[in-house]
């Protein structure tokens, strides 16, 4: 009991001290010192009509390649902890017919409508990561719906490798073309798509990246599905 | 040609994407692999610093080509140089030493984790942008959680739940302060932040930096949130313990360094350089007097590690140039020392089979070399003349006194003398009881002589360490040179 006042006296105290902090922060007003300039810019230097893609993956895409390596050491990181040698799904109530045939007709679907999302990062919201993700929900039905589905573990885990490796290698390039890592080499110096802009074919290098993103985080969400739904056979 | 340097951060992420195709072409080239990539890596960060201390200029790396503030910048100065090289130069040794002393599967995930850790550390020094650096330290956080644990024994599932849930809610503050620190001024930029922050509003600074300073405090050890690291230490793989000392807690100390003197014209800075000062001293003397009454030397120099930790952040805390130049003058000295005592301890612990008290018993008969470069280091961290840290410890309570602070001083003091006593116990152990047969040493022991030989070089000829470090020193210190430096766009319309 006295043990659950202190901590709600010190949480309040935290909290007054948050919301103090947050009421002198000039809300409302114009702060948009570097906002203001994307805005303005977004359309004629990166090709994307959302700017909120232009700024995750051109002006800081340094961050999301970062946020694509926390996911791949999250992946690797329950691969690493949960391995045994020998490991296989031990569920045991199969499901539904109307659940396993609807997910079978519900698979192809999603996967078609989470490639739809990454691919139109550029002009729609949505990007990589959500795309990916859908993706990813995809693998998780079949998991649920059937007692024996594994994905194809071989294959999914070079996919990962390659489309990460792919990420750095356009940084690359860009490095080697530009001048500098992780230059829009497609946009700036081919200056490919440069009339067809909010149109499927512009944005640069954005469509290129959020379809590698969109592939690694499907394949390493299904990675960690898998991983976790597995428990340890005894020979 | 400058650019080229964004290599650093490209290639241990490039390779580690590469591990999972390579473990398909032949399991047995990982560890060589391994061993190969922080070789160039070294060999990437030697030339680095050559190039920043013979040209005097940092290198600015500019991802995407976007000037800052509207993209990322890398700030390649002085001390991002040294430090970067001694992240590769350890990450080589480590690797080496991996192939003896991790035999646990899944080798592949460990290479990768090792790579990212190596990353996530290089990036958090070298980033000049402060939502990036929240990122790199998101990096090396979750792949130290992941190696703490990676031996899978039920101590090293616990050691890495504590740090998991103090490392999440510390980077929920660090995020929470950015966020601030964005509202307040409208730039993530560092440079443009040192530029700014004389406007920003002193409750918003205070509050502000407080939440970074508690988020970086769980990585740096500092006291009220460093209950993870004894365990994390003891638990961990024996190569990962030594990264662990010898740089990760660096880079989240020189985070705060950085954040802390970039915002220096803020209001209310002084009392939020109090509170550092309040943490640090607390640190060095509870790890000290924890260390003392430890039966494991593994968990007796993690101890000690977290108190020469808590003596960098004081030197920090102090706000003085004398005070920043001794205190990364120690970072220096302790990455070297910790390097070489976990390297020796570990060693010990996978040839003797634990790092209990006992089984250091007879070890100067057992095994010599080890043994030596053990003392050294023991000797060396004690503050003893002639030896590197002496001339670090002694320059960081100078600076303490200089600034005003006579408390400090005296009970880091009187932590060293408890210092004394459970290191000179060890030494005690090593030589001078117990017997037993001649172990052959394999060749690791190289690197643990060459590191000792570091330890004496610097300890009788201290002066070029030393004005490298002074001028890694005003990297942090002089803020005006720093924003200089940075090709900032100037305030946008």
């Amino acid at each position: 009991m006295l043990k659950r006042v202190l901590a709600i006296i010190t949480i309040l105290i935290i909290g007054y001290w948050l919301a103090e902090g947050l009421a002198n922060v000039p809300f409302g007003q114009d702060k948009m010192l570097v906002g203001q300039y994307y805005l303005n810019h977004v359309k004629e230097q990166t090709g994307a009509v959302n700017a909120v893609t232009a700024v995750v993956v051109n002006y800081r895409g340094f961050d999301t390649l970062g946020e694509v390596t926390v996911l791949f050491i999250a992946s690797t990181g329950v691969a690493a902890l949960l391995w045994r040698r020998k490991r296989e799904r031990t569920a045991k109530t199969p499901g539904s017919v109307v659940l396993t045939t609807g997910s079978k007709l519900l698979f192809p679907f999603i996967v078609l409508f989470g490639m739809y999302i990454f691919i139109h990062g550029h002009l729609t919201p949505g990007g990589g990561f959500p795309g990916g993700a859908t993706i990813a929900t995809a693998f998780l039905l079949m998991y649920l719906a059937f007692i024996v589905y594994e994905i194809p573990h071989k294959g999914f885990e070079t996919t990962e490798g390659l489309a990460g490796m792919s990420y750095v290698l356009v940084g690359l390039i860009g490095l080697a073309i530009g001048g500098y890592f992780l230059f829009d080499w497609i946009w700036q110096t081919w200056h490919w798509g440069t009339s067809n802009l909010g149109r499927l074919f512009s944005g640069g290098f954005i469509p290129v990246i959020y379809t590698i993103i969109g592939i690694k985080v499907g394949t390493e969400l299904s990675g960690i599905i898998d991983n976790m739904l597995k428990e340890e056979v005894k020979e | 040609m400058s650019q080229v340097a964004s290599l650093l951060i490209a290639l241990p992420l490039i390779s580690a994407f590469f591990v999972p195709v390579l473990k398909r072409i032949k399991q047995s080239l990982i560890m060589p692999y391994l061993i190969l990539i922080t070789l160039i890596q070294t060999g990437i960060a030697g030339w680095v610093f050559y190039e920043v201390y013979t040209t005097g200029k940092p290198i600015i790396i500019m991802a995407g080509g976007w000037r800052p503030p509207v993209g990322i910048n890398l700030y390649i100065g002085p001390f991002a140089a040294l430090f970067v090289l001694i992240i590769a130069v350890v990450s080589f040794i480590t690797a080496v030493f991996s192939v003896k002393a991790v035999k646990v599967e899944p080798i592949d995930k460990y290479a990768m984790l090792f790579l990212l850790l190596m990353l996530g550390a290089t990036g958090m020094i070298a980033t000049g942008d402060i939502f990036n650096l929240f990122v790199f330290m998101e990096i090396t956080a979750i792949t130290a959680y992941a190696l703490t644990a990676y031996n899978k024994t039920g101590e090293a599932a616990e050691a890495s739940m504590k740090y998991i849930v103090l490392g999440g809610i510390g980077s929920s503050f660090f995020l929470i302060g950015v966020a601030l620190l964005y509202g307040a001024t409208g730039t993530l930029n560092m440079a443009h932040l040192a530029e700014l922050s004389t406007s920003i509003n002193p409750i918003v600074a205070q509050v502000g930096l407080a939440l970074v300073i508690f988020g970086l405090a769980v990585e740096a050890e500092l006291f009220p949130l460093n209950a993870w690291a004894p365990d994390a230490y003891q638990a961990a793989p024996h190569p990962i313990t030594v990264m662990f000392s010898a740089f990760v807690v660096k880079a989240g100390l020189y985070a705060m360094a950085r954040i802390l003197y970039l915002l220096q014209k803020a209001n209310g800075w002084s009392s939020v350089l109090r509170l550092v000062l309040i943490m640090a001293t607390l640190t060095v003397i509870f790890a000290e007097l924890s260390a003392l009454r430890q039966r494991d030397v593994k968990r007796m120099i993690a101890y000690s590690s977290i108190g020469q930790i808590g003596l960098i952040a004081l030197a920090f805390s102090l706000g003085t140039q004398a005070g920043v130049d001794a205190g990364v003058f120690h970072m220096l000295n302790h990455a070297i020392v910790k390097a070489m005592m976990f390297l020796g301890v570990g060693y010990v612990g996978i040839t003797l089979g634990g790092t209990e008290l006992e089984k250091f018993e007879g070890l100067g008969k057992r095994m010599p070399l080890t043994a030596l470069a053990l003392t050294i280091g023991a000797v060396s961290t004690v503050g003893v003349p002639l030896f590197n840290v002496f001339w670090s410890k002694f320059r960081i309570i100078v600076a303490t006194l200089q600034a005003g602070f006579i408390w400090p001083a005296i009970l880091v003091l009187f932590a060293s003398m408890v210092e004394a006593v459970y290191y000179f116990r060890l030494v005690h152990t090593m030589w001078f009881s117990g017997s037993g047969e001649r172990v052959k040493e394999g060749w690791i022991v190289i690197f643990l002589l060459l590191l000792a030989v570091l330890v004496v070089a610097i300890g009788i000829y201290p002066t070029p360490a030393w004005e490298i470090v002074k001028r890694a020193g005003s990297d942090i210190f002089a803020v005006a040179n720093y924003v200089k430096n940075v090709p900032l766009m100037g305030v946008i319309q």
